[in-house]
Formats: C-alpha cells, sequence, structure tokens
C-alpha cells in the first residue's frame, strides 16, 4: 500500500505499489483524454496563434463542465471567456496530468515543488472527474461516499469508484501537507 | 454592457451607499471604469481544505492567515473575493483558478 507525500530534504517523495502506479496513470490518461479538443483547431491562423476558438461551447458531459466551467455568471460574458481560455485550458490541463504521469515513472516518486503542484492539480481533476460520476454535490454526498475505505469488499462500479475517490483523497491531503509545510511561513 | 448577476449573488460589502448613490452621467461613466473586478471563488464538496489554502498562498501569495481565512469564507459562505483588480487582472485570475480546478468567476465590484 502507497505510504502518501512527505516533505524530504531531497524533495517530496512517496512510495507506491506497482498496482497503484497504473491505476493512478489510467486515471491520469483518462481525464486528458476527456479534455481533448472536440473541435480540431481553427482554421484562422490568428486564431490558431493566440489559441482562441471562435466556436467553443459549455460541454455537454457534467464533469468536463466543471474542468472546464463558466468565468462569469452573465452568459455573454462567460462566452466571451470562454471562446479566449478555454483551448488553453484544455492544453494546460493535459500538460500537467501528462507531466503527473510521467513522475510516476521513478520509485520512489520524487518531486520538486514545481513537479508536486502539477501533481497536486492533476489528483484534483480526478477527484472532480470521479466526484460527478459519483454524484457528489453535497457535503452529506461526500460524507457517504467517503464511509467506502474496505478494498476487499468491492461490491459495485460504486464502491469501486468511491474506493478510487478516496484513495486519489487521501493522497492529495498527504501532498498539500507536504506542500504547505515547505512553502515559507508567513 | 449588459449584467445579468442576480442580486443575492452580489457581494453584500459592495453594496454601500457611495455606489447606490453615484450619480448618473459622466461622472459614473468615468467612475465605472476605475470601479474594480473582483474574483469570486465558489465552495464545492470535493476540493480539499488544504488544496484550496495551498493555491491561495501559492498563487495569490497571500500570507498563511489571509489564504486559510479566505478559504474558510468559501467554505462556510459558499463563496468569497479572492482578488480585485482590472478587468484583465480578474480574467487572468479566474482562468489560473480553473487551472487549479476551483471554480471562480470575475464580476465588476458592486454588481454593475
Amino acid at each position: 500500500m502507497a505510504q502518501g507525500f512527505r516533505s524530504t530534504r531531497r524533495g517530496i517523495t512517496a512510495r507506491f505499489e506497482d498496482a497503484e502506479k497504473e491505476l493512478l496513470q489510467k486515471l491520469f490518461a483518462d481525464v486528458a483524454q476527456a479534455l481533448a479538443p472536440e473541435q480540431p483547431a481553427s482554421e484562422d491562423s490568428l486564431e490558431r496563434m493566440l489559441g482562441v476558438s471562435g466556436d467553443a461551447t459549455v460541454p455537454d458531459d457534467s464533469a468536463l463542465r466543471r474542468l472546464l466551467p463558466d468565468g462569469s455568471l452573465d452568459p455573454e460574458r462567460a462566452a466571451e471567456f470562454r471562446r479566449y481560455t478555454e483551448r488553453g485550458l484544455r492544453e494546460t490541463k493535459r500538460g500537467v496530468l501528462k507531466q503527473a504521469a510521467l513522475a510516476l515513472e521513478a520509485e520512489p516518486v520524487r518531486l520538486d515543488p514545481e513537479q508536486a503542484q502539477a501533481f497536486g492539480q492533476a489528483l484534483n481533476d480526478v477527484r472532480l472527474v470521479l466526484a460527478d460520476r459519483l454524484g457528489i454535490r453535497s457535503e452529506a454526498d461526500a460524507e457517504r461516499v467517503g464511509r467506502y475505505d474496505d478494498w476487499s469488499a468491492i461490491e459495485d462500479v460504486e464502491t469501486y469508484m468511491s474506493l478510487l475517490y478516496n484513495f486519489v483523497s487521501w493522497l492529495q491531503e498527504t501532498l498539500m501537507e507536504a506542500l504547505l509545510h515547505d512553502l515559507p511561513r508567513g | 454592457m449588459h449584467c445579468t448577476v442576480p442580486a443575492a449573488a452580489r457581494p453584500a460589502a459592495t453594496a454601500t451607499p457611495e455606489t447606490s448613490t453615484r450619480p448618473t452621467g459622466a461622472t459614473s461613466a468615468a467612475a465605472a471604469t476605475e470601479t474594480p473586478w473582483n474574483v469570486v471563488v465558489w465552495d464545492d464538496p470535493v476540493n480539499l481544505m488544504s488544496y484550496v489554502t495551498y493555491v491561495f498562498r501559492s498563487y495569490f501569495g497571500y500570507p498563511e492567515e489571509k489564504a486559510r481565512s479566505l478559504m474558510l469564507e468559501v467554505h462556510h459562505h459558499g463563496r468569497s473575493v479572492v482578488a480585485s483588480g482590472s478587468l484583465e487582472e480578474a480574467e487572468t485570475h479566474t482562468a489560473a483558478m480553473h487551472g487549479f480546478g476551483l471554480w471562480a468567476t470575475f464580476e465588476q465590484a458592486g454588481g454593475h
């Protein structure tokens, strides 16, 4: 079983079992795949250069809507913001997820602060997607899912996803404790 | 620009007498360009308190106490204004928060 992230003199480190690494890499890859742009890059060379998508629309999938949310409660401003930022946001998130998957190739995993931040962002995006699939909309829902902790009692897809969610949450918590520990006091 | 932000969603602190009694015409147009834009972070049941605190500390460079109190405001009140500035700055911060997986929106202080 993974021991979680710790702050050490040689960076933020963690140990994992191979199966855990494969699982995390699969999750990172799945989310990156979901974030792939739906339309090919614009044919307008200026739009392409600026990373603007003239036709960016609110995603149909609820998990994607959470990863790529509206930037304004004003629909007009939200649409304009999406045209100018969504493609870049998709690419940034995909880059971060790939970086996190790559960091898992080493054993033990050892992260500098920048890699650790990327790993935390990747874990968070995975949690947002799993939470959407598990229907976590309130604190009560989160508590319901949080009760699953027995890997020998997987009954169905929901219990399995709940266990995954709790594992990724626990891992992110250990990473955040290590990152916050390393920030200058102030 | 037309603004559809519901009154209930506006921060109470911006509903000052100063904004509501501002004269119309040239003066209010000039004042509007100076009115800052707020970046609002919204609560959700997924993001860890430690993660939200970390984002406020590392991205905005806020001290531990300020980052923690903003995080708690999001958690207890459902939303918090975490930064203010020009429209461009507010849009940049909003996009950065989305990069971290926090749901943020930008809005003009005072809801105009």
